[in-house]
């Protein structure tokens, strides 16, 4: 990006560039309406809210009041010493680390199999009745979150869900009353498997669109070469599509940060002992339950500090591991 | 021109940009403190001050009234509209119903434009704690003559107006009568010669019948697994009386380890230990968790508050006879008799002072208050309101309203509630514990540490306005 323009050269050409002959109608309404619209937009709507919710973090505002109090960090150190927002902390960086690994790699495994995993001979295609397989495994996604979420609650059910009562039925008297979503041990890992399963359709759909993007010939070759399934997905499939792996892999991670609705549906009161107790649930509550919009923001603010890390993560790990720093949105 | 000669200064544009958006929203923020900002006086057009408009309400204005569209509907708000738009011609209140008023109503708040009158309840309420220096004193309401020309306060059930009151300010009036208790069917009852539980020991022999027949003793939802916390401290507020009450509601250090406390916990722990509380609840929707008992009659008693009833109309079964029970002391000598209520009011009725017509939201209050409106209410919704008088002996039917008014009236005066819980937003909290302590998980000394730890936390916190109870 940083040119050095060449000796001399440069001044004649910047003042060619923006010469006064050059500023059109055409040219000024083209940056007025292209990019002055957007930018004021995303001003108002994405920056200022932001920087306004900074400021309110830093003040006692009850949220119902015209006036608030600076209180300086107070909010922070408050935050840092709650138990349960640290929890619910925990909660979320756990999220963020199983969901996204869990769901692309899933998801890669289901695309491979509907785009290249079909017969050994012949071209290369995916399974048999694979569109139909597309499809079907879409279908979650199409369904909103909070239904997901209402229709798992009752499959979860202790003593009337369908879970526990096909359990049972084949043997595992364990299970009779045994609330899926109502014990420590299971609660976070059932929410997750909600959450992967309303999920991994739609990143199937991308991979098969990226995998088809990926010229026959390679798979070809790698064929040819003697590559077995499982070598041509990690030596071909995964390198060439990766930049939209890494752009899943931002997605569900920011999805997997917020997870408000199907935290919020499944358990509402954070689970027991707030072991599926999430960020953007203890900042709800904080905010319109309790009355304490300043500490709320503050909740907000670490939340958005965190996104912002993991995006820089995600980032760093794919420049270090050789991949290009554009995201393909 | 220079421009001609220098390139833009690309930097220096950026930066200019980012200060613009810097400063842009703080000018906002500013701006929005000094207009919000205004006196906290009564507002709006007042009208002349009569035996018939006791609060002044200026002639043909309109009463912006938002009202929490829950399990009561707005239906009952839409009638005592109808009575102030018939006493002053030309007036009108407009009702508009809402579901989330907090989030809702919020801007209006801060903008400095709230209603005129609001029905403050619901899951997603706005904190009384947070508005209460936004809110009228309703006392003048409650001393006013109603409709009929009866003082308003003459006609209201005992300690309804204590769930309001805060600071001794009357913040709220709470229209709907709550009675809480232990809910049962009294058929079943009836046909396996069972009798209602009066102590915590009676509660563990009447556990060991059920058993026998198959039924469990109690079962629990996750969302109101608070309804034993309720159980819990009504139980010991019984046994030992108001310092009991003041302790825990004036979050006092080591409250929870108050010996009558400790012990309704104790009995509590010993029935969940013998297994007669119905496994799977903190995974269990709580109304699904209600139709076990009231449906399926898989357990056999059921904390709650008198909206029962009506919250599970579809889902009781036919000839279930619903009846309430006060709720378990601990021993037989305890501080307040067995008989004593924990009663309360709830629809949080507010009039915020901002309000353009803040007399007209008095005045439709008033007229909620009258006998017909809370003769309608009775009527329509099953369910009294703080109104004396507005249910027939037979409670239109209804087994539950009936045994509403007996364990009123056999209550007398000794009637008390509490409202910490409420007031600070404590419930989320508190469920996390109480789901664990009935699921067996945690036992009495946990759950004790654990609620002192969240009133120590409330205690602690500059930052939150306290209430004395008194």
């Amino acid at each position: 990006m940083t040119a050095i323009a060449p000796p001399g050269g440069g001044k004649p050409a910047a003042a060619r560039r923006f010469s006064r002959r050059d500023l059109t109608f055409d040219k000024i309404s083209l940056m007025v309406v292209f990019l002055g619209v957007p930018v004021a937009c995303y001003i108002i709507f994405v920056v200022s809210p932001f920087l306004q919710a900074f400021y309110y973090s830093l003040t006692d505002w009850s949220g119902f009041t015209p006036e608030r109090h600076f209180t300086g960090l107070s909010n922070y150190r408050k935050l840092f010493t709650d138990d349960i927002f640290l929890h619910a902390m925990r909660n979320s960086i756990t999220l963020v680390i199983v969901l996204p690994i869990v769901t692309i790699v899933l998801a890669l495994i289901l695309a491979s199999l509907v785009t290249v995993g079909g017969l050994s001979h012949g071209p290369v295609r995916g399974l048999r009745n694979s569109s139909f397989y597309r499809v079907v495994s879409f279908f979650p996604y199409v369904i909103p979150a909070i239904i997901i979420g209402i229709m798992w609650s009752q499959i979860y059910d202790p003593s009337n869900g369908i879970l526990n009562g096909a359990l049972t039925k084949l043997g595992f008297h364990r299970f009779e009353s045994y609330p899926w979503l109502g014990d420590e041990s299971t609660a976070m890992i059932a929410t997750m498997f909600v959450i992967v399963w309303g999920l991994v359709g739609f990143y199937m759909v991308l991979f098969v669109a990226a995998i088809k993007g990926v010229p026959s010939e390679l798979y070809d070759s790698a064929r040819i070469d003697g590559a077995g399934r499982f070598r041509t997905a990690v030596n071909v499939t995964i390198p060439l599509i990766r930049d939209n792996i890494q752009t899943a892999y931002i997605y569900m991670g920011i999805l997997a940060l917020d997870a408000f609705v199907y935290m919020d549906v499944l358990n509402p009161g954070g689970g027991p002992n707030n072991s599926t107790l999430v960020m953007s649930q203890r900042l709800f509550t904080t905010a319109f339950t309790k009355g304490q919009f300043g500490y709320a923001c503050a909740m907000g603010v670490v939340l958005a500090v965190i996104t912002r890390l993991f995006s820089a993560v995600v980032f760093l790990v794919n420049r270090l591991t050789g991949g290009t720093n554009d995201v393909a949105e | 021109m220079d421009i001609q000669k220098k390139p833009l200064p690309r930097r220096n544009l950026l930066r200019g940009a980012l200060g613009a958006a810097v400063l842009l929203p703080l000018g906002g923020t500013l701006a929005s403190c000094a207009g919000g900002g205004s006196s906290n006086t009564s507002s709006g057009a007042k009208g002349t001050v009569t035996s018939t408009n006791p609060f002044g309400m200026a002639d043909k204005s309109t009463v912006d009234a938002v009202i929490f569209d829950g399990g009561y509907g707005v239906d009952y708000t839409k009638f005592a509209a109808n009575i102030v738009a018939k006493a002053h011609s030309g007036s009108s209140v407009k009702v508009s119903p809402a579901t989330q008023l907090a989030q809702s109503l919020q801007p209006r708040f801060v903008g400095g434009n709230p209603p005129d009158v609001i029905d403050d309840s619901g899951a997603g309420n706005i904190g009384i704690s947070t508005i209460l220096a936004q809110l009228e004193d309703l006392t003048d309401v409650i001393d006013a003559k109603n409709y009929e020309g009866q003082t308003i306060r003459d006609t209201l059930y005992p300690g309804v107006l204590a769930p309001g009151t805060f600071d001794n300010k009357l913040a709220a009036v709470n229209y709907v009568l709550t009675v809480y208790g232990l809910w049962y069917s009294a058929s079943l009852f009836e046909t396996n010669g069972w009798t209602v539980p009066k102590t915590w020991n009676d509660m563990l022999a009447l556990g060991a019948e059920a058993k026998g027949k198959g039924k469990y003793l109690f079962c629990w939802g996750k969302e109101a697994a608070s309804y034993y916390l309720t159980l819990a401290i009504s139980s010991a507020i019984k046994e030992g009386g108001n310092d009991v009450r003041l302790a825990l509601d004036n979050l006092k250090a080591g409250c929870w380890s108050l010996t009558p406390v400790q012990d309704v916990l104790n009995g509590m722990k010993k029935v969940i230990d013998a297994g007669y509380i119905k496994p799977g609840g903190s995974g269990t929707q709580f109304t699904a968790a209600q139709a076990q008992w009231s449906n399926a009659e898989q357990a056999i008693l059921y904390p709650s508050g008198s909206w029962i009833e009506n919250e599970m109309k579809t889902q009781t079964k036919a000839g279930f006879t619903m009846t309430g029970a006060p709720e378990p002391t601990v021993s037989a000598s305890s501080t307040f008799p067995y008989t004593s209520l924990h009663s309360a009011a709830a629809e949080a009725y507010i009039v915020p002072s901002q309000g353009k017509n803040v007399a007209g939201g008095k005045e439709f209050l008033r007229a909620m208050l009258s006998h017909d409106a809370a003769a309608n209410f009775a009527k329509s919704i099953l369910s009294s309101t703080i109104v004396k008088g507005t249910v027939p002996a037979d409670g239109f039917g209804s087994t539950a309203l009936v045994s509403q008014t007996k364990l009123l009236s056999d209550a007398g005066s000794n009637v008390y509630t509490w409202g910490f819980d409420a007031y600070y937003g404590m419930n989320t909290d508190m469920l996390v514990l109480w789901n664990t302590f009935l699921a067996g998980k945690s036992d009495v000394a946990t759950l004790t540490s654990g609620m002192q730890g969240l009133s120590d936390k409330i205690r602690n916190d500059s930052s939150i306005k306290k209430i004395t109870v008194t």
